[in-house]
């Protein structure tokens, strides 16, 4: 009896977290859209959204300003900061399992620098490529994002045979280290407005994006979330330790391979179009793995939820504390995640100690 | 199963196997011995394939081991190492069932029914159902290992590859873990290799064994091979006495520590003290003798200090002993009918070696020897002191016309012998030897004189 009982009370516990999770996010969505200077009512919101999707054309009897408002301006920005959130809260959860390291976040290797490098490249010389147009600089900051990836790969690769953690962790710091120190040295060298634009840029923002950013992350996302999905019985064998994996027959090379590669691009895209965003990558992982343990099956995409609503949630902060005007994004996520990742280590210390 | 051709491997440009052969047939248990340094981590590598083989072959179940995939090795062979650090707060059902990873098919692998089945089986075989939701990191080293061979069972290997598995367990749980594993392989035919570290665990458990130095095996067979002391000495530079365990016909082997080596001499003369009460009588060494005897408490070959005669008759003769502070565990003792006041003790000096015997003797039907020795006997020198005793006595019995009434009652005789173990070692002590002769000569003297007072009081 309890034998049959345990697991089926253990798989609708991680039921109803997702049903939870999910139910979170449509909330914060709702919220997300209906909260502003300019209010439109929840039916009119769907009303809106659901003909929109499936192509109506029963919107008559909508005022046109509403319609706007909704489909072009509020609607992306909550995709796109959902689709932000998501990436860097998947991204931070397979860093920290890859690397084995709680403290991990998307960051950790470095591509974030690359990408924010070639970001605040375009930014300073005001560069638009050809074809490109408005996309320039997330499509350089990508770019970037992936040659700090293959220079971090090259790094460890010279100095270490086997990928090892401790040399992946540490050619990351000196990559990110060196792009830093250039980010640095091109806001030293710019001139008042471009400057500012820079910090802007780099406290980070989801405003102002339009459904081009989401065309934009979302192939990156996909591609990246399904290659971290599709590797989480590696990650969580990976928490053996890397001969203990070898044992079971995970080929422990290729399988670090791949969720470097997917945490990257994840991590690379979000950069791109919005700025290097902070701690939702390291806090939410941490919250999840919290509640439902520490399988990755559940981690992952649960991590993409809730960290996807978190986001929302801190846009809307963003945007409504000093209204009219807009708080950078990176603050919010930052005043929040440090007391909440503060409270986490405490809770987790005090656990401990009455466990043991 | 297990087939290694003229293997060389080893990391970087000096190789540190140097062309072994090897085989382990299905369904045995083979220990692999050495000391640090010799090569046993790095073949066990080269077998799983973390290191790479420079030359020569490796197969399992008549495959070449570079042709197979992870997944197909996985599934042939599993793993169980020193205990593994766990990161995150992973259950013990989770870990387990990781095993499974190279049996699961698809995209988004999920443990099917199947998995789930063998799962709950190895649990049960491990006993660790009842830990199935806790946390790895909250139980304790033992249990923690059955956890990481509950995992490895569930990849439901061919071969079980074992390094050093029982490392940081205690007796209880380092036996726990090796009678599981014994009886897989009686039960399931499954085949274990394993790098032991204790040869006294190895002797017990494996099959047969491998003793590797330098990269190459001195020598593969049964685990009686461990009687070769000297091998053992050359191998692990320690001093080892090989004895056979007590109730297992298997060799143990006993290690010297280099402070008892050298000899410390006493005075054996100086060396007791004797003390006599009306019902009791003690002999107390400052040193441990090395004694054999047929003693109540204390009997066969042992390293005792106290030795005691209580008259009885009196039911329990460890309360005795409690009662006079003696540690039993030190002692030998005896009950006895005779009178103890009519002890003889005689202490001579034959051919350079100090003697000292007790006799008790009771109204010549029971004799009681004990015979303490100034001398360093090998164990066949014990047997063989022991014999010349025995024969002094019939000898003086039947001198005395006593034939008869030893026959009636030999069975309670008690002969002790003790010795200092000091001086250089006598390998023969047998009644033509000049230690035998000096036996003889004390044991005969003694009893003797006993009797000569016995016939005195009683005429």
């Amino acid at each position: 009896m309890r034998n049959s009982s345990i697991p089926k009370y253990l798989n609708n516990k991680i039921g109803w977290l997702y049903v939870i999770s999910g139910g979170l996010l449509l909330g914060i969505s709702l919220l997300g859209l209906f909260y502003s200077s300019v209010t439109v009512t929840v039916p009119t919101i769907l009303h809106i959204i659901i003909d929109k999707t499936l192509n109506m054309g029963w919107l008559t009897n909508i005022a046109k300003n509403e319609e706007m408002i909704i489909w072009n301006i509020r609607l992306p920005r909550v995709l796109l900061a959902f689709c932000i959130g998501a990436s860097l809260a998947l991204a931070g959860a397979a860093f920290q399992g890859l690397l084995r390291n709680p403290l991990a976040d998307p960051y950790t290797i470095g591509v974030s620098s690359g990408a924010s490098l070639g970001a605040v490249l375009v930014l300073f010389f005001q560069v638009s490529i050809v074809g490109l147009g408005s996309f320039t600089l997330p499509v350089v900051a990508i770019l970037f994002g992936l040659i700090s990836l293959l220079i971090v790969f090259g790094l460890v690769r010279l100095s270490s045979k086997s990928l090892a953690i401790e040399t992946i962790i540490l050619a990351g710091i000196i990559v990110s280290a060196f792009i830093g120190a250039l980010v640095s040295l091109i806001i030293s060298l710019s001139d008042r407005e471009s400057m500012t634009q820079i910090i802007y840029w780099l406290y980070g923002s989801v405003g102002m994006r339009g459904w081009s950013h989401i065309q934009l992350i979302l192939p990156f996302m996909l591609i990246g979330s399904f290659i971290l999905i599709s590797h989480y019985r590696e990650l969580n064998a990976l928490a053996l330790g890397e001969d203990a994996a070898d044992h079971i027959g995970v080929d422990v090379r290729k399988g670090k391979t791949f969720v470097l590669i997917g945490a990257s691009l994840l991590t690379g895209a979000a950069v791109a179009v919005s700025g290097s965003i902070g701690f939702v990558g390291l806090v939410i992982p941490h919250l999840v793995r919290l509640i439902t343990g520490p399988n990755h099956r559940h981690v992952l995409p649960l991590s993409m939820l809730v960290g996807g609503s978190f986001l929302i949630l801190a846009d809307l902060m963003a945007r409504t504390i000093i209204a009219p005007k807009e708080l950078p994004i990176g603050v919010i996520t930052a005043l929040i995640g440090a007391p909440v990742f503060a409270l986490l280590l405490i809770r987790e210390r005090f656990g401990k100690g009455a466990n043991k | 199963m297990i087939r290694v051709q003229k293997l060389v491997g080893g990391y970087t440009h000096s190789p540190i196997i140097k062309g072994l052969d090897l085989e382990v047939k299905k369904g045995e248990f083979f220990a692999l011995l050495g000391p640090n340094g010799s090569g046993k981590t790095t073949l066990f590598k080269l077998i799983t394939g973390q290191l790479p083989i420079n030359s020569g072959k490796v197969s399992i179940c008549g495959k070449e081991i570079s042709t197979l995939s992870k997944l197909e090795k996985a599934k042939k062979m599993a793993v169980l190492t020193q205990e593994v650090q766990v990161s995150f707060d992973y259950t013990v059902e989770e870990i387990i069932s990781l095993g499974r990873y190279p049996h699961q098919k698809g995209i988004f692998k999920q443990l099917s029914k199947k998995d789930r089945k063998v799962i709950e089986e190895v649990m049960e075989i491990t006993q660790i159902s009842e830990f199935r939701t806790t946390q790895f990191r909250l139980i304790s080293g033992g249990e923690k290992q059955r956890v990481l061979l509950a995992k490895a069972l569930a990849q439901e290997p061919e071969i079980l590859l074992l390094d050093e598995p029982t490392n940081h367990l205690d007796i209880k749980h380092t036996f726990q873990m090796l009678n599981l594993l014994k009886e897989r392989q009686q039960t399931t035919g499954l085949t274990i290799f394993a790098i032991l570290h204790d040869l006294n665990v190895a002797s017990l458990y494996a099959d047969r064994v491998a003793l590797l130095h330098n990269g190459s095996f001195l020598e593969i067979g049964e685990v009686d091979l461990l009687r070769k002391e000297s091998q053992l000495k050359k191998v692990y530079e320690v001093k080892v006495k090989s004895q056979s365990h007590p109730t297992v016909p298997k060799p143990q082997l006993l290690m010297t520590p280099s402070h008892f080596s050298s000899n410390r001499l006493f005075n054996f003369d100086d060396s007791y003290k004797i003390k006599q009460g009306e019902d009791y009588l003690h002999v107390q060494f400052d040193q441990p003798l090395r004694t054999i005897s047929n003693t109540e408490v204390g009997a066969g070959v042992q390293w005792l200090k106290h030795f005691c005669q209580f008259q009885g008759p009196h039911s329990d003769i460890q309360q005795l002993m409690t009662k006079y502070s003696l540690p039993h565990e030190q002692a030998a003792g005896i009950m006895t009918a005779v009178k103890l006041e009519e002890m003889v003790m005689i202490t001579k000096v034959i051919e350079d070696i100090h003697m000292m015997v007790i006799v008790t003797e009771g109204a010549g039907k029971t004799i009681n020897i004990m015979l303490y020795i100034d001398a360093h006997f090998t164990d066949g020198a014990l047997v063989d002191g022991y014999m010349s005793a025995v024969e002094a006595k019939v000898k003086v019995l039947h001198d005395l016309h006593y034939s008869q009434t030893i026959a009636a009652v030999a069975s309670t005789d008690i002969v002790l012998l003790a010795l200092t173990q000091q001086g250089t070692k006598i390998a023969c002590a047998g009644s033509g030897t000049v230690v035998g002769r000096a036996i003889g000569q004390m044991v005969y003297g003694a009893i003797k004189e006993s009797f000569s007072k016995y016939i005195e009081k009683v005429h």
